[in-house]
């Protein structure tokens, strides 16, 4: 998915229709992210902060926690959404580890929008794509002021 | 024990609660909210902000909503030592029978939340978790293993149900790691 047709950042009520893409999002995969990733999120499995552990337990090298996974998934919506946006669901499916010293680009696209008690309700589709393959995909749910 | 009778009793798990709820350890903080912006690198000043977020719809500083099943995780030191035996939850037996029967390692697969609020400064979660489904065994690109499916309900101590969420684990057999 390229970035054509990106959005501005954030995005400004009434401009919003389906299958507007999203700009995309480039996260470095650091140890540093998924190390403070895991601990901000409480996850002490050791497979995200243990290397010697991690490869012990069949792993490459530590990888990101999915709680992680999951923060990144909601700022990369709200980055482009703003901050009147209301997230009520988000639903991911891991495949790829972030392992470190990667790169995954987050790509998203409106697939629903509705206009319901003065607000857009909407629907995004998210995809986070590593060296290996998609990371993530996932849908977010959200509304934001309509116009 | 056969794989059939191990199969009957890893599933005789589904539908029962994992205990009684778990009171977070503590309640929405701007500390551990700020440590997670941080890591994440989120910017949204609705976290963070006391004056952006009151002029959001928000009207007050939040929490991110993805940072729901943060508050509830028990931490390092219970981390570091499982419960005895005689503390052990449902979940805990369920995860030592797949471990004893070498289905060690865990990598968590699916999650989905839902969320029927955001959370403020001071809100105090309490989760009650139960296993909804026990896989039989799978071949995956891991390993053969055991997907392992909980439903967690959030709700604050005054009893509002704030938020869910379906969570989904692989219990498998690592490959053999050679020294």
């Amino acid at each position: 998915m390229s970035a054509a047709g990106a959005a501005t950042s954030p995005i400004r009520a009434g401009r919003i229709a389906l299958a507007d893409r999203l700009p995309e999002l480039a996260i470095p995969i650091t140890r540093t992210l998924i190390v403070a990733g895991a601990i901000a999120s409480r996850d002490y499995q050791d497979v995200h902060h243990n290397a010697v552990l991690a490869v012990q337990r069949g792993s490459k090298d530590i990888f990101m926690n999915i709680l992680t996974t999951n923060g990144l998934v909601g700022r990369y919506v709200t980055d482009w959404a703003g901050p009147d946006a209301i997230i009520t669901r988000v639903a991911i499916r891991l495949g790829a580890p972030n392992y470190p010293d990667d790169t995954m680009v987050f790509s998203g696209e409106v697939t629903g929008a509705e206009k319901r008690d003065g607000r857009d309700h909407l629907t995004v589709a998210v995809r986070g794509a590593n060296s290996l393959g998609d990371h993530v995909v996932g849908t977010v749910e959200l509304n934001v002021p309509t116009c | 024990m056969s794989d059939d009778d191990f199969l009957a009793l890893v599933k005789s798990y589904e539908g029962r609660p994992c205990g009684p709820p778990q009171r977070a350890a503590d309640p929405v903080n701007q500390p551990m909210i700020r440590h997670w912006v941080e890591a994440m690198g989120d910017e949204n000043p609705i976290y963070l902000d006391p004056e952006a977020a009151a002029a959001s719809v928000h009207g007050q500083i939040v929490a991110p909503p993805t940072m729901m099943q943060a508050w509830g995780m028990r931490g390092l030191q219970a981390s570091l030592n499982p419960p005895a035996r005689e503390d052990r939850t449902p979940m805990d037996e369920l995860t030592a029978l797949l471990n004893e029967a070498g289905f060690s390692s865990v990598v968590a697969t699916n999650c989905e939340q839902r969320y029927d609020r955001y959370l403020h400064l001071g809100d105090h979660l309490v989760s009650q978790t139960s296993i909804e489904s026990v896989s039989e065994e799978k071949k995956t690109a891991l390993g053969a293993g055991h997907f392992v499916t909980t439903r967690v309900d959030y709700a604050t101590t005054e009893g509002e149900h704030v938020g869910s969420m379906t969570f989904r684990i692989l219990k498998f057999k690592p490959p053999r790691s050679t020294p």
